[in-house]
């Protein structure tokens, strides 16, 4: 095998670079090569081929040992990965095992990672709220970060850019704070919700909304996404494991077989990504160096722009890393605020009930979203002893199971006669916005490495007096909608997770208008490196209640053009 | 592949019955395939023999057919906490004697109809923690309500029930969130 070392510069040289495959770098890749830029796309990670690579796809259940749960074993390796909900047996593959990639948590933090081709874009929950000025002004507004350098109208038109792309399915709501899209057919709330959706408005005044949360999902005709190579949403719910109908959106199902189609596209997987090059006498960065995940081999590629989206916190490392004698700091570090003002989304808790109306109905089929709660505390002015406020997710269930009551022939017929209707169940987890603050940071540790001999990241963020706050009225809140409802049986629970489970962490790079506090500018680039763009979770400023991933897209997609009209100014 | 692979693989496609010989020749071999649990050829068929009581071969297949024994047994080696695989093997181990000394003859002895009756007794027992005796009898109902538990997540998982009798779906198709329970109509499965 040829020494890769060995291969000339120019065979390692680009027009663009773009670290991390996941839903932003793979959209940032995907405009640059549909703009005609010959990209290279590194990965930390091994490839995963759409259709190729989902091994469990079309499993049945019964061919899981375990019938999908978690082995005692696994689970005493691996304590974080374990808490989230989609490592289970069906796609532990796809996520990163404790013991793989060790860091330090100086607060308690659950790191969720997906190291592969397609990131998390695999294993996401695939739903796309947009964020509007009632977001992007919280900072200014209410006193904390710094102001947002963009506004609605500057990512708008991007966000229909990647919506169209992408697959959105979802309703037109008219709600000023969560902006209507390009959507294709929604997915209909069923019965239960709808009834509360309609008691809250009445209740309420028209002032909390529970709507069918718009989901990254071909719903409808698949005749726009033909060209991609997809299909319909089949309503499996199996998402986790890869699609083979390319239903849901994903950076394997989407941007890459896109991107690659160009011709423009080179992907390297397996590339541990060191630091970002910076050559003093040239005033910029001129590449990456990378470590090969298995040789360990050291190469370095070169290019004229680089996308810096390894994921919000591993960006923040790599850049922290990036150390030379102009940024003996980190990458773009002239304020000190890099790795700084790190938050995430409190999803603490949760209420549940039942309901004994509406006896008569149960559902079927399957559907891959449920209902949305937009945030509806502190919108239009201050009006809690909290800042900014809280989405919520809802939805009702009603399921038919069998009578497991007694043994051998009555329990064998019960059991296959299923016909034991309980009340509807409804249940309801809060996802609140978090403040950013200096105290909440990521960074890199003095001593411990990694495999790669590359400085392990210490995290450490935890909630405040805000957040605790929140969590207590999201719960008298919630339990006084259920009550108004007629629900019973109502229970509420706070988990205190620790930050990271929400898989929303966010921050470190933020963008902001003054170079003194913040590393971005409005146009996505490092203040003082401009041909370095961050477009992934590390660049966001605040943290607003919506899904952040739909927010990367448009960022990414925003950021490549002017990236492109850049080079053409030259 | 080493030898204790080798010979765990083995175990483990013939359903956990290749032996591997114990040092302690004073008593019976243990199954190898389980090696989380010290379980006997012996214990492993009167598990058997009492998922056979709680779902029974009938017009269609019972749990003995499906080879749910197996599935109980990987179930509680892999996926319960030492703690209460020490519950489970001391309820099974003392399951012989509680059998004998409540029904008045060895479980194997006992009818079909007096089998059940005992099961449904035995999977119900709550026992006093604080004493010995009730400590033994709370080990009893555990062992026997996982058995339960097992045998009815094994056999209607299993790949019969879910290709044959329930076809499971990976497509299930469009969702409808108002269907009348009226209008829904089952064909009943005759056990």
């Amino acid at each position: 095998m040829a020494n890769l070392n060995l291969r000339s510069t120019q065979e390692r040289t680009y027009q663009a670079i773009v670290v991390g495959s996941g839903i932003s770098g793979a959209w940032a890749a995907k405009e640059l090569c549909d703009l005609g830029v010959k990209t290279l796309m590194i990965e930390r990670g091994p490839d995963v081929k759409h259709l190729k690579d989902y091994p469990t796809t079309n499993m049945l259940p019964h061919e899981f040992p375990h019938r999908g749960q978690l082995t005692e074993k696994i689970k005493e390796e691996n304590p974080v990965i374990s808490k989230c909900y989609a490592f289970r047996e069906d796609a532990m593959h796809f996520f990163v095992k404790d013991a793989e990639h060790p860091y330090v948590q100086e607060k308690p933090f659950d790191w969720i990672r997906g190291y592969q081709v397609g990131g998390k874009s695999l294993l996401w929950a695939r739903q796309v709220q947009r964020w509007s000025d009632f977001d992007f002004e919280g900072p200014a507004r209410d006193g904390f970060a710094v102001d947002w350098p963009i506004r609605y109208k500057d990512i708008e038109k991007w966000y229909s850019h990647v919506e169209k792309f992408a697959g959105v399915a979802g309703f037109k709501d008219g709600i000023a704070h969560l902006p209507d899209g390009e959507f294709l057919p929604g997915y209909d709330l069923n019965v239960v919700e709808k009834y509360f959706a309609e008691t809250m408005k009445k209740e309420y005044g028209g002032e909390r909304h529970v709507i069918s949360a718009r989901c990254a999902h071909i719903h409808g005709s698949a005749e726009a996404f033909a060209a991609q190579g997809r299909g319909s949403c089949q309503n499996r719910n199996l998402c986790q494991r890869g699609c083979p109908f390319g239903g849901y959106f994903s950076s394997n199902s989407s941007t890459i077989p896109w991107a690659l189609k160009t011709g423009n596209l080179t992907i390297r997987p397996d590339a541990v990504v060191h630091s970002v090059i910076y050559d003093e006498a040239k005033g910029k960065a001129t590449g990456v160096r990378i470590i090969d995940r298995l040789t360990k081999e050291v190469e370095e590629f070169y290019a004229d722009v680089l996308f810096i989206n390894a994921a919000a916190l591993n960006t923040n490392a790599i850049l922290l890393n990036s150390t030379s004698s102009r940024f003996p700091n980190g990458l773009g570090n002239d304020s000190g605020v890099l790795g700084k003002y790190v938050a995430f989304h409190n999803y603490r808790a949760r209420v549940s009930g039942e309901y004994e109306g509406h006896a008569e109905y149960t559902t079927s089929g399957g559907r891959p979203t449920s209902g949305y709660f937009p945030r509806f505390r502190n919108v239009y002015k201050q009006e809690t002893d909290f800042l900014r406020g809280y989405a919520a997710g809802f939805s009702a269930g009603r399921g038919v199971g069998p009578n497991t009551d007694g043994i051998g022939m009555d329990l064998k017929n019960n059991l296959l006669n299923p016909s034991n209707y309980g009340p509807w169940r409804v249940g309801s987890h809060m996802m609140g916005e978090t403040l950013p603050k200096e105290s909440n940071y990521v960074a890199l540790d003095g001593s411990l490495k990694d495999e790669w001999g590359i400085p392990q990241l210490k995290v450490s963020m935890d909630y405040d007096d805000n957040d605790e706050k929140m969590v207590k009225d999201y719960i008298e809140q919630m339990t006084e909608m259920f009550t108004k409802a007629g629900f019973t049986n109502i229970q509420s629970a706070d988990s205190k997770q620790a930050p990271g489970l929400d898989i929303h962490e966010m921050g470190g790079v933020r963008m902001g208008k003054d170079p003194k506090t913040s590393m971005l500018n409005a146009n996505h680039q490092l203040h003082a490196v401009p041909n370095v763009y961050v477009t992934d979770g590390s660049s966001m400023t605040s943290t607003s209640t919506q899904n952040p991933s739909l927010t990367y897209m448009a960022f990414a997609a925003r950021a490549a053009h002017h990236a492109v009209a850049e080079s053409k100014k030259k | 592949m080493n030898r204790r692979h080798a010979l765990r693989h083995i175990a483990l496609i013939s359903g956990g019955l290749a032996l591997i010989p114990s040092c302690d020749f004073s008593k019976e071999d243990i199954l190898a395939a389980y090696e989380n649990l010290k379980i006997t050829a012996t214990q492993k068929a009167l598990i058997a023999s009492i998922s056979d009581s709680i779902i029974p071969a009938g017009e269609i297949k019972g749990a003995l057919d499906l080879a749910v024994p197996d599935f109980i047994l990987v179930m509680v080696n892999d996926c319960f906490t030492k703690e209460n695989q020490e519950k489970f093997t001391a309820g099974l181990e003392a399951f012989p004697e509680y059998a004998e000394k409540t029904a008045g003859k060895k479980f194997a002895d006992l009818s079909s109809k007096e089998k059940e009756t005992f099961l449904l007794q035995g999977i119900a027992i709550t026992g006093d923690e604080n004493t010995s005796e009730g400590k033994l009898l709370a080990q009893v109902g555990y062992f026997l309500s996982s058995v339960k538990r097992f045998t009815i997540q094994g056999y209607m998982a299993s790949e019969y029930i879910q290709t044959e009798i329930i076809p499971y779906s990976l497509i299930p198709g469009e969702y409808n969130g108002a269907v009348l329970i009226a209008d829904i109509q089952n064909t009943r499965v005759n056990g």
